[in-house]
Order: C-alpha cells, then sequence, then structure tokens
C-alpha cells in the first residue's frame, strides 16, 4: 500500500480533515480483548470509582491509536507511520449510556522534517468533553 | 501521603534500578495473525490494511500476557515498584507512551522483546500526588531484527489527600455593606445611588467615587443584566469551587457591574452579550447568593 498524499504537496501549516470518534462501553470491552489489556478500569464502574475516577475510562492505548487515525486516513496508508508519541493528559471518561464519550481529533503539518525520506510531522489535538486528553501528540508519517 | 520523606538514600536506591531489565526475551504469545489483526481493526474502527500487515499502533499488543496474566516479567521491574509501594506510593498512572515503527509486522512475525527500565525520576510533586516517573523502553524484534521500539512511562504517586469541599467562603459584613447583605436575605439586589450627584456604584461603599458626597440611597435591581465578560477558572484549585467555572462580570441596565456566577450554562458556554436574569441561589443554611441565569432560548 502506498501513501496517496504527496510529499511535495504539503507544506507546513496544512490542516489534516478532522476526526470525531465515538466510544461506548461495548467499544472499551471490544478493544480490551482485542488488545489484551482487562485493567477492570476500562470496563467496571465499581472499581474504577474505588481507585478515585471519576467513571470508566478509556484505555490510553486505544485514545492514542483512535487519534492517529486522523493521520492515517489522510495518508490512505495505516503502514506509512513512522513514529508517534503522546502525553496522556487527562482520561476519556466513558458514561454507562448510549452515547458514550466522543473523542475529537485534529492535525496539523508542524514540519517537513526529510526530503529525501519524505518524512512530515503531523501535530495532533485531542480533545474529549471539551478537554484535552493527549498532550505533546506527535506523529512521524511518510509521504509518497 | 503514608511517607511523606522516604528514608534518606530512597531516590539512590530507586535510581539504581536505571538500566536494569524490565523483561529479558519475552516472546509473543501469538505470532502476529490476521484474526487478531481484524478483531483489533473492528474494534478500534480501523480500515483493514489491504496487504493484510498489522497496523503500526497495534505494537504492544504482539507483548501482551493474554488472559491468563504476566509470565515474563524480571524482578527488577517488580522489585523497583514493589520499593515504591512500600514507601506508599502505592497508586499508579500511565503518562506518556512513545513508539517507533521499523517495519510493518505481518501474519507469521514472531515478536521477541526486551524491556529496559530507562530512566527513574526524582521525587515529583504532581496534581494527582508526589510521585517517581518510570519510563520503559521495550524493544521488539521479529527474526533477528528490530522491528519497533515501545516506550512507556508510569507514575507511581501517594494519592493526595482528598479534601472534603470547603464551604463557600463568607462575606465580611460590616457597617458599610450590611444593608447589600440585608437585601440579600430578602432576595433583593440593592445598588448603592448618592443622594447628590445621583451616580449608582456597586460594590457598596461609604462615598461617591464621583462628587464625594457621602449621603446616599438604594435602587432595587430589575433583575436583568448582560454578560459584559467572563473568565474561565482553571487554575489555582479552591476548595470550595471545582474548577474549571466561568466567573463573570454582568452589566446591570442600573448603570453598575458586579461580579457573579452565571448559571443554567456549562462554563465554556458562556459568551459576552449573554442575557442573564437575577435570581438568588441558596449555598447553604447561612449563604444566600445573588446569581445570574441565562435567560431562556439563548
Ligand atoms: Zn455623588
Amino acid at each position: 500500500m502506498v501513501a496517496r498524499v504527496n510529499y511535495d504537496e504539503v507544506e507546513a501549516g496544512t490542516e489534516l480533515p478532522p476526526l470525531t470518534i465515538p466510544v461506548t462501553r461495548g467499544t472499551l470491552v471490544q478493544y480490551a480483548g482485542a488488545s489484551g489489556d482487562f485493567n477492570p478500569i476500562h470496563w467496571n464502574e465499581k472499581f474504577a470509582k474505588e481507585v478515585g475516577l471519576p467513571d470508566v475510562i478509556a484505555h490510553g492505548m486505544f485514545t492514542m491509536a483512535s487519534a492517529v487515525r486522523v493521520v492515517t486516513d489522510w495518508v490512505g496508508d495505516p503502514g506509512a507511520l513512522v513514529e508517534y508519541g503522546v502525553r496522556f493528559t487527562k482520561p476519556v471518561v466513558v458514561p454507562n449510556d448510549d452515547k458514550g464519550a466522543l473523542i475529537e481529533v485534529s492535525g496539523k503539518v508542524a514540519a517537513k522534517l526529510d526530503d529525501a525520506a519524505r518524512t512530515v510531522r503531523v501535530d495532533l489535538t485531542v480533545t474529549s468533553a471539551g478537554q484535552k486528553v493527549l498532550g505533546q501528540s506527535r506523529a512521524v508519517v511518510r509521504l509518497a | 501521603m503514608t511517607d511523606a520523606e522516604p528514608a534518606a538514600g530512597f531516590y539512590e536506591r530507586i535510581k539504581a534500578y536505571e538500566g536494569q531489565s524490565a523483561a529479558v526475551g519475552g516472546e509473543g504469545r501469538d505470532p502476529v495473525n490476521s484474526p487478531m489483526i481484524r478483531h483489533w481493526c473492528e474494534a478500534m474502527g480501523h480500515l483493514l490494511p489491504v496487504d493484510g500487515s498489522a497496523p503500526p499502533t497495534m505494537l504492544q499488543v504482539w507483548t501482551m500476557a493474554g488472559l491468563s496474566g504476566h509470565g515474563d516479567r524480571s524482578g527488577p521491574y517488580d522489585e523497583l515498584l514493589g520499593a515504591l509501594d512500600a514507601a506508599g506510593f502505592d497508586a499508579v498512572v500511565a503518562t506518556d507512551c512513545e513508539q517507533e515503527y521499523v517495519r510493518p509486522l505481518r501474519p507469521g512475525d514472531r515478536i521477541v522483546f526486551d524491556a529496559v527500565i530507562e530512566s527513574v525520576s526524582p521525587r515529583k510533586t504532581t496534581k494527582l500526588g508526589i510521585g517517581h516517573f518510570i519510563t520503559t523502553r521495550m524493544d521488539l524484534r521479529s527474526g533477528g531484527e528490530q522491528v519497533g521500539t515501545h516506550r512507556f512511562r508510569i507514575l507511581k504517586y501517594a494519592p493526595a489527600p482528598r479534601k472534603a469541599p470547603g464551604k463557600r467562603p463568607r462575606p465580611v459584613v460590616n457597617r458599610d455593606n450590611a444593608g447589600f447583605w440585608n437585601g440579600v436575605s430578602r432576595h433583593e439586589l440593592l445598588i448603592q445611588r448618592c443622594t447628590g450627584c445621583g451616580t449608582p456604584r456597586f460594590p457598596w461603599l461609604p462615598g461617591c467615587n464621583s462628587c464625594g458626597g457621602q449621603a446616599w440611597d438604594t435602587v432595587k435591581a430589575s433583575g436583568s443584566g448582560t454578560v459584559y465578560s467572563y473568565v474561565v477558572m482553571h487554575h489555582p484549585p479552591f476548595p470550595a469551587f471545582e474548577p474549571p467555572y466561568a466567573v463573570a462580570l454582568v452589566e446591570l441596565p442600573e448603570g453598575v457591574r458586579m461580579i457573579a456566577n452565571v448559571t443554567g450554562v456549562p462554563y465554556d458556554k458562556v459568551r459576552i452579550g449573554m442575557p442573564v436574569e437575577l435570581e438568588f441561589a441558596v449555598v447553604d443554611d447561612e449563604l444566600t447568593l445573588p446569581v445570574f441565569r441565562v435567560r431562556e432560548g439563548v
């Protein structure tokens, strides 16, 4: 698979199409099984509250992997991702209702890194319920 | 905090774990395989990579212990966590993750991994409590070649004792402002007016700022107002208030502005120019405060 965004056509400041990702309790149960992370704070409300959380929260790795879709959907190739790092600033709280939570993601090309490797750095803004849930969220991606 | 001042030499003792192994020769429970890739993509709402490779951000999944728990953690990491637990830093939260993807993982790749304790921070005071950051780096290989790096940072901390919510601060009622608080107790918002020059004033003061006159009477506010300005408080926290919250400067048609809470709207929906209406909030048995509710239909 080949990235469909051409390095030469991208500038620092280029904005990526934003993304809204719904998360319900069902999503977290599926993710627990698919990722092998069964920490009860991600599915057991009683346990989550006992350890001081407001409610069940999404897995950090779920939020991280969800958010970077803004980059891989843009590029059209998940395999084009070279590096990716985040800070978990606030948990994504997922209430037990039919709405759950929404993760809002936007991204902007921060810098063109390497003309030969055709890599750019994309900075992500990731919020849920008006709060920044990931900080210093930066992805390096290889373009066509 | 169970142990506010750990024994002398505590940091030196835990820092000595830097460079030690957190996992040696760990083996992925299953080789990279299509069913796990598909389940993960379905859970994430990711499209399946058409070439059958695993999404890069699935990296850590290939190192997870499966449904029956961990078997390949080496001694030093558990010892380090144990030492922190014993010193009162018994809570944990993940703070950072950084990954490098050297090449796509494909079905059949057999993942082996080593993890090292990369750093143990000095004692840090955080919003959650006092603790130490621990960074581990896991190197993943397949067929002898490096395929990715997974760096993970946690905070081991002693939870800051949660304070009972404080009482709202009490107004200082004195001779100069007693009339105002008497009005509030009757659910009236009274504005002072200079009888010399007619200038309204708020908050209550003994003299007129315009003419210096000391004689005054009062005007009862009609109750309507508009948000003239506002701030949203995030920091510092104050016992009786749960940040973030909005504090508004409300302009009254009587010619004064006052600071108050705006009710009936989330903190991030308060806007300059919003029409608001006076109401009285009964905070507790001894305290009633004038606040402004956003008008219906705004
Ligand atoms: Zn006057």
